[in-house]
This record gives structure tokens, C-alpha cells and sequence, in this order.
């Protein structure tokens, strides 16, 4: 079965593909507004939508309209902040099989989906056999992990720039593959991002380094690091890599101490360089279903300099990983 | 180790198709392995303790110091693609007759080697061929 979350919002989209039962054997789709949704419907993407209702350039009361117009039979849940008994009515009206408050919990979407008969729970076990199982300590040891590993990192980072570094707080998820494409599109799409990314590889734990770096953050970065002369493309890409160097090595040296394992780096690849970030996401579209996320995002005190580093574990590493952090439980 | 053990290791990076060249603090050459040897035309024994900057005054001393003070004070890899500069050392393409490129396109790696005390006396740079991936890539998207 297809689904398709249809919001503005990459957070409410994010905490929406979360809530949904772990074992739901069906495939993701997301889109940014309703004309998005539309077109992905008509696509046969939307077995079942949950749909917002107030989005830029087309809402959800037109996507209903539309789909009413079009005889388009698909099952649309309304997801809204709108709770007006006005607001319930006419989306009913116009064909929505429900109507659920925002944001959603897990328990509420559990049971939207055994009312609409969409669910069974236990039904299969296919998504959670790859692996990725994190149990809520497993989370804990992983966040705690990260922590120190990233505060090695903003360390390096304040001593090469000189600035203070705001540590933030590790997020550690388990990321479909259709939400990476989303970030990884948009930041493509956007052209406002430059990426490098670096494989790792050790003792069975493998995975890639991600540096997301904001393109309005090179002038301030620039100044930091005492580059002079204008700021070229080639300057950036300069900045670029010294970022990603010490982001990605040291946070991968902290992490590898604490898991006892030295980790090899392959050499950094700069994304949408002279490769563009679509065609890397297209090739690698079957590979994996899910991956073990850590993401930290970076902001340097009083400066404009803002970026994200993005660790993203193979589903067979989890394993491995889960018994080097046994003791630690 | 034994000595033996020592000799074919030894052996090994010398004939290792990465280049690698060791310096100290002074960024005097210590190590120079068989690839730079071939690729410069500069045997070992002749930049042995030689200042590399010296030696390659067409580097651009600036830019390589920042890197190599990076890796130094913070004990960390630095990794330099192609699509960065296009080569460190300016080597002829490993196919004269066959190659396109005129030049070796080079990524580049330089690590910090801390001695037993933890203290970093030496930086090793790699070199790498990359040049039918650099081509492949170009040819792919004309600039």
C-alpha cells in the first residue's frame, strides 16, 4: 500500500512518518503542499493520504474538491490544528474518511487505523527483520554516544575557528529512506546547501558521514577562518572540505573510542559538485529500506555559520552495533 | 616485529601505487617511496631531510601550511580532493600515450603520526591517482 503525507511543515511530515505503527508494511511518500499531493495521488501514491488542511499554493480543501471533481477514489484522513466543528464538517463532507487533531500521537494513529480497518497489529514483521530494532535504552546509549563524540567534534571545530561552538542536542532516529530523499531533494532542489559526504567502515559498522553546510553561512565562515580574498566557489569548496574534515573526524574518532573500534574513512565526496545530488539518491533507491540516523546541527555563537552533520548507519551495522554497546545498558 | 617481517613491509610501501612522503616539523622530507620516486624523478636518498618547499617551490606555500597546522594542532586527517586542486604534485599522467588528461589528478590525504609520547613530530601526505575518475567526472558534466 502506498501512503502519502501531504504537509508544508518537513517537522509535522517527520513526526507523522514516526507515528505510524513501525511493522505497517507500506510505502512512504511525502508531499510540501497540496498541488504536490495531487500530482503524487493521481500517481498512485496515495492509497491513503493524510493530508493538512492549510498549505501554500494549494490546500487540503481544494485537494478534497479536486479529488471529488476528478471521482478519484482514495482514503483521505485529515490532519489539521484547524479543530473547528466547521472545519470537521466540511472536510467530511467533501469526502474524508476522518478527521484527527495535530500533532498526532502514536496511540491516535493506531487507532485511526484499526477504525478504518487499515492495520492489524503483528501482521508482519518484514520491516523489523533487517534489523533495525532501537529499543528505548538502545536510544539512550546511542544519544549519550553521540554526545560525547560530537563535543570532541565542537572542540575541534571552536579551536580551528576560534569561536565558541553552541552544542546542540544529538537527535537519533530511525530514518526511512523516502525521508532522506526528502531532505536530500530538497537541499538539491533548493541549491541553497552544499554537501560532502565520507564513508566509514569498521569492525562491521559501516555507514556514511553527511556535512550539510548552509551556502549563507560561507561569508562569516570565511572570516573566520582568515580567508582574505573574495569568496569564490573555489574558497567555499575550500571551507567546505576543512569543515567536513574535522566535523566528520572527529566525531567519528569519539564515537569509534567509545565502541573500541577504529574506524577507516574513504576519501570525502563533495555532492552536487560535478555529480548532482539527485542522481546519487536515484542510484542508491533500493538499496536500503532504513538506516540509523544521528544528526547534530551546528551554529557557531554570534555568527552566521549553521550546518548539519548527518551519520547514517547501514541497517547491518545496527547489529553489531547493539552488541559493542551491551555493556553500556 | 621481526627483521625480516620489517623487510617485506618495507618493501611493500615502497612499491605501494600510493604516493607517500613523511616530514617533520620542518617540513624536511623523511619518507619518499617508490610512486614519488618514479613520478619526480627524485630518488630518496637526494630529498632525504630536504625542505619540501624548497624543493617544489611551485607549491602553493600558504594553502598547504594551513592544512598541515590543522592536521597538526588538532590531531585530526585531512582529506583534499581533486575537485579541490586539481593535483599536489605535478606529475604527468600515468598513460602519456593512451591518457586524455595531460596531468595526474590527485586526491590527497595527510595524517597526523603522533609518536609513543602522543606528540606529533611527523605528518605523513598520501597521494592518490585519481585521474580516470576525475576524467570520467568531467567529461560527464562539461563545466
Amino acid at each position: 500500500m502506498n501512503v502519502l503525507i501531504c504537509d508544508d511543515s518537513a517537522f509535522a511530515r517527520k513526526q507523522m512518518a514516526r507515528a505510524l505503527p513501525n511493522d505497517w508494511p507500506v510505502t512512504l511518500h511525502f508531499a510540501e503542499h497540496g498541488q504536490q499531493g495531487l500530482e503524487q495521488i493521481l500517481s498512485g501514491h496515495g492509497d491513503l493520504v493524510f493530508l493538512d488542511l492549510t498549505m501554500p499554493i494549494m490546500d487540503g480543501y481544494q485537494v478534497l474538491k479536486a479529488l471529488k471533481e476528478q471521482e478519484v477514489r482514495t482514503k483521505v484522513v485529515v490532519v489539521s490544528g484547524d479543530i473547528q466543528p466547521e472545519a470537521r464538517r466540511q472536510v467530511l463532507e467533501l469526502g474524508a474518511l476522518d478527521f484527527i487533531k495535530k500533532p498526532c500521537s502514536s496511540e491516535d494513529i493506531l487507532a485511526l487505523l484499526l477504525r478504518l480497518d487499515l492495520y492489524q497489529p503483528g501482521q508482519t514483521e518484514l520491516t523489523t527483520q533487517g534489523g533495525v530494532n532501537l529499543t528505548v535504552e538502545a536510544r539512550d546509549v546511542y544519544q549519550e554516544l553521540a554526545n560525547v563524540a560530537m563535543g570532541q567534534a565542537a572542540d575541534l571545530l571552536a579551536r580551528m575557528l576560534g569561536g565558541f561552538v553552541i552544542l546542540p542536542i544529538p537527535n537519533v532516529n530511525v530514518l526511512e529512506v523516502s525521508e532522506l530523499h526528502m531532505a536530500l531533494n530538497s537541499a538539491a532542489s533548493s541549491g541553497t546547501l552544499s554537501a560532502v559526504c565520507q564513508g566509514f567502515i569498521g569492525a562491521g559498522i559501516a555507514g556514511e558521514a553527511l556535512v550539510l553546510f548552509h551556502d549563507s553561512s560561507f561569508a562569516d565562515l570565511a572570516k573566520l577562518m582568515g580567508h582574505t580574498d573574495q569568496v569564490t566557489k573555489s574558497v567555499e569548496l575550500e571551507l567546505l572540505m576543512d569543515m567536513s574534515n574535522v566535523l566528520i573526524g572527529a566525531f567519528l574518532r569519539g564515537f569509534a573510542n567509545q565502541l573500541d573500534t577504529p574506524f577507516s574513512q574513504g576519501h570525502p565526496v563533495v555532492l552536487g559538485q560535478h555529480r548532482p545530488i539527485e542522481e546519487l539518491i536515484q542510484a542508491n533507491r533500493h538499496r536500503w529500506r532504513r538506516t540509523l540516523a544521528i544528526e547534530i546541527n551546528y551554529q557557531i555563537r554570534d555568527h552566521q555559520v549553521q550546518c548539519d552533520l548527518l551519520l547514517l548507519f547501514t541497517e547491518d551495522s545496527i547489529q553489531f552495533m547493539n552488541n559493542k554497546i551491551l555493556h553500556l545498558m | 616485529m621481526e627483521i625480516r617481517e620489517f623487510h617485506w613491509l618495507m618493501n611493500i610501501i615502497q612499491n605501494l601505487e600510493v604516493g607517500l612522503v613523511v616530514l617533520d616539523t620542518e617540513n624536511r622530507i623523511q619518507v619518499w617511496n617508490g610512486f614519488m620516486e618514479s613520478h619526480s624523478s627524485r630518488l630518496s636518498y637526494e630529498v632525504k631531510d630536504k625542505d619540501l618547499f624548497e624543493l617544489y617551490p611551485e607549491l602553493d606555500r600558504v594553502w598547504l601550511d594551513r592544512k598541515l597546522n590543522m592536521v597538526k594542532t588538532l590531531n585530526n586527517k585531512a582529506f583534499i580532493s581533486w575537485e579541490q586542486r586539481p593535483f599536489l604534485f605535478h606529475f604527468s599522467n600515468y598513460r602519456p600515450i593512451t591518457g586524455t588528461a595531460t596531468h595526474m589528478y590527485q586526491n590527497i590525504t595527510i595524517m597526523p603520526l603522533p609518536d609513543f609520547t602522543g606528540e606529533i613530530q611527523h605528518l605523513a601526505i598520501l597521494i592518490y591517482d585519481v585521474t580516470d575518475q576525475a576524467v570520467a567526472r568531467l567529461s560527464a558534466t562539461p563545466a
